[in-house]
């Protein structure tokens, strides 16, 4: 279990997080929704101690990771998977090499056994006989199906997606959408999902954060999300929807 | 690495901008407190590389590719700018020796100036834009689309997995090349000599062999070591910590070569007053 208490961060003058909380259970997919530019992003990089808050808690399996050392980081590290949002695959290595990197690194496996493991990390995301193929050559919805199978490589516990439909067409968009959602009922992982794209978030997602200037505006289900009375909310849910023949969808 | 180890760079103060004296003041202030910034947080990274050097074995194959790219690849244009060096030395030293000076004496000259000063100067200079650039240019895109701090999602030490590479590449491959232009150097000169003063190759090879120290080209070889350190080190700071997107990317590489590019000759003063 993730929880993240009342989380402030400043860059410069600007507040990006102004008292973020809120949970995340396991076995189940949090969506953070919120408008671009709103901190989202960093939010994730501080679950991994990539970035500090400057206060608040953020513990993961009842550990603080605000409190960690750079080896207590590593560790931690271990357990998670992080799509990140344009991939930021290895330009320089093939996509094999790239997944291949963290388990010549921190597995004892012989080559052989690295090979099946990219072979079936890869299957996993759709994606088969592109081990020697560079990143360059790929497309976006390819590239992030590659940074997902690489995230899975070391069968991480929590698999963390920044923006995992942004900048990609419907079709493929929804393909994304399926693997995440398969990461969790055939894989058992828990997920974070950030993202301000609402039909992803509707399709994905378990439980809702939404951010709202820096701040939680509301945690809760599909549901309590739907149903909200909140005016903030409901706002925010009807400007996000997808527009089609005129009407929301 | 986590953001942690390394110290924030003061934000330039704007409040004083128009106020005369106080502006050029607040101004000072600003710029020292970024170069201690900066040095504070080269030195803390620097700290960190050597703190974790055992970890370099590792990533073997990275040092490996690095000396391939810095030393390798780096032939022909160490090649080039030494042999014209070489030769526009022997031609100016005969030009400037007066007619009932003995013509070895061109053969000295080259030999003393190349081992001790052009090689070595001329070389980090050329290097300082060649190799300076791409580790910055490739450490900053690396920044900017993420890929640092994917392989520190990926629980790896970022600094020992792509600057100690390039830093021990660098204080590994630099004396090589030196060695390489050095010997470039003097075979231009023995040509230049020969083909524009007109000075015989025994005269100039006699002259040679009478002033070679070995010290000279050790002093060389001890640079070397100290401008590969300087380039690589400082062209990875640059790299590792840049912000801005493709024009922060642009701005870290102009100022690596530029400050790489003045760190070589203070360190060429300084070396050569407390080694000679």
């Amino acid at each position: 279990m993730i929880r993240i208490q009342n989380i402030w961060k400043k860059f410069g003058d600007k507040s990006v997080h102004r008292g973020i909380t809120f949970d995340v259970l396991d076995k189940q997919t949090t969506v953070v929704l919120g408008r671009s530019g709103g901190g989202k992003s960093v939010l994730l990089k501080m679950i991994i101690g990539l970035i500090k808050p400057d206060a608040g808690t953020i513990e993961v399996d009842g550990k603080d990771v605000t409190k960690m050392g750079y080896k207590e980081l590593r560790a931690l590290r271990f357990k998670f998977g992080f799509l990140f949002q344009g991939a930021a695959l290895f330009d320089s290595m093939t996509v094999g090499e790239n997944i291949a990197l963290s388990l010549r690194r921190h597995t004892g496996w012989t080559e052989k056994q690295i090979a099946e493991s990219i072979r079936y990390a890869l299957h996993v995301v759709g994606l088969d006989n592109v081990e020697q193929i560079m990143p360059s050559s790929l497309s976006g919805g390819m590239k992030k199906r590659v940074g997902l199978a690489r995230a899975i490589a070391l069968t991480p516990r929590y698999i963390l997606y920044d923006e995992p439909t942004t900048g990609l067409d419907m079709e493929t968009a929804d393909g994304i959408n399926l693997l995440i959602r398969e990461m969790r009922t055939k894989l058992g992982i828990t997920s974070i999902v950030v993202t301000h794209d609402i039909h992803s978030a509707f399709v994905v997602g378990d439980r809702f954060a939404i951010l709202e200037n820096g701040a939680t505006l509301l945690t809760g289900t599909r549901e309590e999300i739907q149903n909200s009375e909140n005016e903030e909310v409901r706002k925010y849910i009807n400007s996000s929807l997808p527009i089609q023949d005129g009407r929301h969808s | 690495m986590s953001v942690s180890i390394a110290p924030p760079i003061p934000e330039r103060h704007t409040q004083y901008a128009n106020h005369g004296l106080l502006s050029f003041f607040a101004a000072i202030g600003d710029y020292s407190s970024a170069f201690f910034g900066h040095l504070g947080r080269y030195c803390s990274v620097m700290w960190w590389m050597i703190r974790n050097v055992h970890n370099a074995r590792e990533y073997s194959r990275n040092i490996y590719q690095q000396m391939v790219i810095i030393g390798n690849d780096s032939i022909p244009i160490v090649v080039f700018v030494s042999a014209f060096v070489g030769m526009v030395t022997a031609v100016q030293s005969a030009y400037q020796l007066y007619d009932w000076i003995p013509r070895a004496v061109v053969g000295s000259l080259v030999v003393k100036s190349v081992l001790l000063e052009l090689t070595p100067l001329m070389t980090a200079l050329v290097l300082a834009g060649k190799v300076g650039a791409t580790i910055t240019a490739e450490l900053g895109t690396m920044r900017v689309t993420e890929q640092i701090d994917a392989l520190e999602a990926l629980a790896f030490d970022s600094i020992s997995f792509l600057i100690t590479p390039r830093v021990l590449a660098g204080i590994l491959m630099f004396p090589v090349l030196i060695i390489f232009g050095d010997l470039v150097a003097i075979l231009g000169g023995l040509i230049g000599s020969v083909t524009v003063a007109n000075i015989p190759a025994t005269a100039f090879i006699n002259g040679m062999k009478n002033s070679f120290e070995t010290r000279d080209a050790l002093f060389g070889i001890i640079k070397a070591n100290f401008f590969g350190f300087t380039i690589t080190s400082v062209a990875c700071y640059e790299g590792y910590f840049v912000e801005g997107g493709s024009e922060g990317v642009g701005r870290a590489t102009m100022g690596t070569v530029v400050l790489t590019c003045l760190a070589v000759v203070v360190m060429d003063f300084v070396l050569a007053s407390v080694l000679l």
